[in-house]
């Protein structure tokens, strides 16, 4: 089966965060407007209202030299993606075009997917829904899976001026991506793309500037081991054995006990107290 | 630019500011390994993807580029043979010219001026050129030019850039080797070269490089403006200066020269060139504006045409109000509390005013001059205040013109909200009743109104192919638009409202509609010309001065960097674009490379013998305020032909006062000043606060930490506002002295959502000796922290 991914090029981005509008402008998201932050960039990272974020750094390389890093943050839509697996209620599956969708209806914004994202990406956020009432869900970028249904792009790939950020079949990107990191290394040596096989690979990846540290990413993040646990082995085995109503009681005890916030940064993510740009 | 082999970007940040040039310059480096050099004050986003960002002190364009010029010369990197055919190196100047400290000829001191009589070229007795083609004479314009520029070493120059002279020598080599005429190279500036006390001056320094370079009309060359709105060509275009009337016509002033028509024509008449024409244009635009009451027996309404009687540039106006002398003022889409120079004295200057109408899409801070919130004491305002709800881009229909003069038209997406209404409207409706007030009146003041032409329908609405034909221009007898505007005449037998866009309305009957600006056809038709989609003016010429692209003998002086050429079987100049020069004109007849055809002699000016009022050649002066007291060019620190403006409340600051060198500039989340950007909520919250940007060498000297209120004090005021440490700011080495400079967004004001305070309080009233532009991006302040 044909799948697709959107490959960020930040090396050729120019910070222009013309996809952060396009993005609150096509899913029709409310601001966020923070505290001075002391540099350019606006919000620290991705939120429940704010799907993607351009992420700036100013960097001095080894050498000397001096560069001011983007980096296009939003969902990366892991291949094997931990929000799925622990999501209780089923409400996170995968969309024919590469994203992880979540069903607002069907979430019962019990945050397991908030603290097991290994990107920290995914939060609550209110959510109207069928029946008027305002709750807290669980929201991120959706790939813009609407846009992609009536054959349109994502809206930030849509915006970007530089083709920074581009959407396609996965083969294709992946295709592209080695080229671009051919250009990249030019002007970048530490260029590298950025597609880490612990979550299966992600559908957004990325070709960065320099090391996966720089940008404060972890080297190499993982599904935790607890989640791939429950998921493929207690939770089918479970529901099997009590019946669906009675695993569902069960769920909530015992993903409180499993999953606990923190356990996914420690794969090689540095900590970056360096100011952003 | 996508064709260039190297961008040199100075006094600009596309990145930022303009992101679809950035576009073409990234395929630039995918396809041809293209460089893109960043000079600036500071690193910027354009210098984050450029491979080579170079330090420069504001204000010393001339002194940088001027080092470049002589690079050029001495280590004979420049394009000869373009050089000897294509511009006026060879042209002997009379002995009158001469440059001492600072001074070219012709000076008066006490009018601050020049007569540039005494800049002329050499003459035979029948009025043609004296030329040496061997460039030796000593009087020739290349000795001068390399005599001139020879004092701009390498040393010198980046003694007060403070430019490393590592990053100085990249930068002239890399760009000095585009020479070779397979390689192009392209300058590309914005506002942070023009708003300057010598801003005129500077661009005339990127345009004798890329002269010398053989870089100019050639695809990937060019001097390239980045204007800095959508449609800021097509306003230029359109006479929104006050010294010109559309297509660049001068427009009339009181002096003996333009007494009458015949005298306006032989004023402004060149001989030589395309402006030989000028008489046929102004007629056919007289027509234009007056229509039958435009005859022969009255000078086709010349005199109904006022006749300028001062400088009427932005500072100049606000002066004159600030003294009492303007009692009424429209702004129209503009926000001079914002955005003019030394705005409090321009809010100021508002008091005196009786009356005060905003077109505008907001209630702006200059509509709002007289609140409270403003800081005003409105019982002590007697101004009537009006405002027009204006519509947006997206709420009405017409053209736009961009930099590469591509009028395009666009259509209306939405219908207007409430009561807005488009300009066209406006000016309409105000038209038509202020001629309905004086219709009937029998006096001198009333004719010109009654006279004035006005049909554009009798709707609400102008219509706009009205208007369409009136720009293009139509023949009186058959009604049809012209197709060009070669055949305007100068007998009242055609009417042209604007001649450089003759052509884009071609050959219609009444009632029949040829707008080409709606022509949508993006299929390539070579090299990137387009030339179905939209259209160019002139002549839907997309790169002007395209002859220079082919050698003497009309080839391409390289296979990829084709444009036009001559085609010896058909007689005719042919190619990717539409020849900016007499179709049939052979290479080998005489001004067969006069590429140059808008110059009086066919050849681009290195040496400016009337096109400038503060001297042929560019001189480095300091600005107006200047942390260095020693220019080691000359004796003369200022530009000695700009005016100084001396009223009240806009003191000049001293060094030893106000020790830093600060600049503004544009972000990308806002737009100008602000009033359509901050109150977008999506984007003001990506850019929320106003902040002052310095170094951490800065910072650190005036204990001020990140995220802390700074207070900037120039002589004009002081502002106060969030600090931003960055390593993107560093102190400059200017004669040895650590000098610091910081740097601010101007786009800040009282109303909207993102509000803060406005940077050009900071900002004095002096202006570029040519254009009167204030100088806003080089003036003095100190830095504190705030007390909390």
């Amino acid at each position: 089966m044909t799948t697709y991914s959107k490959l960020v090029d930040v090396t050729v981005c120019t910070g222009c965060r013309a996809c952060m509008v396009a993005c609150k402008n096509w899913n029709d998201l409310p601001v966020e407007t923070q505290a001075y932050s002391g540099g350019y960039q606006s919000h620290e990272k991705p939120t429940g209202k704010t799907w993607n974020v351009l992420q700036m750094k100013e960097h001095e390389t080894a050498n000397g030299g001096f560069e001011w890093l983007y980096r296009h943050s939003a969902c990366y839509h892991c291949a094997d993606a931990a929000c799925e697996k622990v999501c209780p209620e089923g409400a996170i599956t995968y969309g024919e075009f590469g994203s992880v969708d979540i069903d607002q209806e069907a979430c019962v914004g019990c945050s397991y997917c908030v603290y097991n994202c290994p990107f920290d990406i995914v939060e609550l956020a209110d959510y109207v829904t069928e029946d008027g009432d305002v709750r807290q869900r669980a929201q991120k970028c959706t790939l813009c899976e609407d846009r992609l249904q009536e054959g349109l792009q994502p809206s930030c790939v849509d915006t970007c001026p530089l083709d920074a950020i581009v959407f396609g079949e996965r083969e294709e990107m992946l295709k592209l991506a080695e080229e671009r990191l051919e250009k990249a290394k030019q002007f970048f040596p530490n260029a590298q793309i950025y597609n880490p096989p612990g979550v299966g690979g992600t559908k957004m990846f990325y070709v960065l500037a320099d090391k996966p540290s720089v940008y404060g990413l972890p080297e190499n993040p993982e599904v935790p081991t607890s989640a791939v646990l429950w998921k493929d082995i207690a939770q089918p085995a479970g529901k099997a054995l009590l019946g669906v109503t009675m695993m569902g009681v069960l769920t909530g005890y015992v993903t409180n006990k499993l999953f606990n916030k923190g356990e996914h940064h420690e794969e090689g993510g540095e900590v970056d107290e360096s100011k952003h740009g | 630019m996508k064709h260039t082999d190297c961008a040199l970007i100075i006094g600009g940040n596309p990145a930022a500011n303009h992101p679809i040039s950035m576009r073409h310059l990234q395929k630039a480096r995918d396809e041809r390994g293209a460089k893109l050099l960043s000079v600036d004050p500071r690193y910027t986003h354009t210098s984050s993807k450029s491979d080579l960002y170079a330090q420069l002190r504001s204000g010393t364009d001339i002194a940088f580029m001027g080092g470049l010029i002589n690079y050029a010369i001495e280590n004979g990197l420049y394009h000869e043979e373009y050089v000897k055919h294509y511009t006026n190196a060879s042209f002997l100047v009379t002995d009158d010219y001469a440059f001492d400290e600072g001074i070219f000829s012709g000076y008066d001191e006490g009018d601050r001026s020049y007569d540039n009589s005494q800049w002329v070229f050499q003459t035979d007795d029948e009025g043609n050129i004296l030329k040496d083609e061997s460039l030796s004479d000593p009087r020739c314009v290349f000795q001068l030019l390399k005599k001139h520029f020879s004092r701009y070493d390498i040393d010198t120059v980046i003694s007060i850039t403070g430019t490393s002279k590592e990053d100085f020598i990249e930068v002239a080599e890399t760009f000095c080797g585009t020479a070779d005429p397979n390689k192009t190279g392209t300058i590309m500036y914005a506002m942070g070269t023009t708003q300057h006390t010598k801003g005129s001056q500077n661009v005339r320094s990127y345009a004798i490089i890329q002269l010398l370079l053989g870089n100019v009309g050639r695809p990937g060359g060019g001097v390239n403006a980045m204007r800095g709105e959508c449609n800021v060509q097509g306003s230029t275009d359109f006479a929104l200066l006050f010294h010109l009337m559309p297509g660049y016509l001068s427009a009339p002033n009181a002096s003996e020269n333009h007494r009458n028509l015949e005298a306006y024509k032989a004023a402004e008449t060149p001989s030589g060139g395309y402006w030989e024409n000028t008489p046929n244009f102004l007629v056919s635009l007289l027509k234009a504006y007056y229509g039958d009451k435009a005859t022969s027996e009255n000078d086709f309404g010349y005199d109904y045409f006022p006749k300028g009687r001062r400088n009427y540039s932005h500072i100049s106006l606000f002066e004159a109000m600030f003294d009492g002398e303007i009692k009424g003022m429209f702004t129209w889409g503009q926000n001079p509390v914002v955005g003019g120079p030394n705005s409090r004295k321009e809010k100021k200057a508002m008091e005196n005013l009786d009356w005060f109408v905003s077109i505008d899409l907001w209630e702006t801070e200059t509509a709002a001059f007289w609140t409270e919130q403003s800081g005003a004491d409105p019982t002590n305002i007697d101004t009537e205040v009006f405002m027009l709800p204006a519509c947006g881009p997206y709420e009405k229909e017409g053209t736009v013109s961009n930099s590469g003069r591509w009028m395009q038209y666009r259509y209306q997406a939405i219908e207007p909200k409430n009561d807005a209404r488009s300009d066209a409207w406006i000016v309409h409706n105000l038209a038509n009743r202020i001629k309905k007030l004086y219709e009937g009146e029998n006096n001198p003041v009333a004719e010109p109104i009654q006279a004035l032409s006005w049909d554009f329908g009798q709707g609400d609405y102008p219509e706009i192919d009205l208007i369409a034909r009136e720009i293009n221009g139509y023949d009186l007898k058959t009604g049809r638009t012209v197709e060009s505007f070669a055949v305007l005449k100068d007998d009242g037998s055609t009417s042209c409202g604007n001649w450089i866009y003759s052509g884009f309305y071609p050959d219609a009957g009444p009632g029949e509609e040829k707008n080409l600006s709606k022509r949508r056809d993006d299929e390539d038709t070579g090299m990137d010309n387009y030339l179905n989609w939209s259209y160019a003016w002139p002549l839907n010429r997309r790169v002007l001065y395209n002859r220079a692209s082919a050698d003497p003998q009309g080839n391409p002086w390289a296979s990829d960097k084709e444009a036009i050429w001559w085609d010896a079987s058909q007689s005719s100049w042919v190619g990717h674009d539409v020849p900016d020069f007499g179709a049939d004109v052979d290479p080998n007849s005489e001004g067969g490379t006069d590429a140059f055809i808008m110059r009086g002699y066919g050849k681009a000016s290195l040496y400016s013998a009337d096109g400038m009022t503060d001297g042929p050649f560019p001189e480095h002066y300091e600005p107006y305020e200047s942390p260095i007291s020693d220019n080691p060019f000359s004796k003369v620190d200022l530009n000695p032909a700009v005016k100084i403006w001396d009223g009240k409340m806009n003191d000049r600051g001293s060094v030893s006062e106000y020790p830093i060198v600060a600049t503004n500039y544009r972000l990308t989340e806002h737009w100008q000043s602000g009033s359509m950007t901050r109150n977008q909520e999506w984007v003001s919250e990506l850019m929320p606060y106003m902040f002052i940007e310095m170094s951490e060498e800065l910072a650190e000297e005036k204990g001020i930490s990140e995220r802390d209120k700074v207070v900037v004090e120039s002589a004009r005021g002081s502002i106060e506002a969030y600090a931003m440490v960055t390593k993107r700011f560093k102190p400059f080495k200017v004669k040895g002295k650590k000098v610091h400079q910081i740097g601010m967004p101007w786009h800040y004001g009282y109303q909207g959502i993102a509000t803060g305070e406005i940077a050009n309080v900071l900002t004095p009233h002096i202006g570029d000796a040519n254009t009167m532009i204030p100088e806003y991006k080089a003036f003095l302040c100190d830095v504190r922290r705030a007390n909390s």
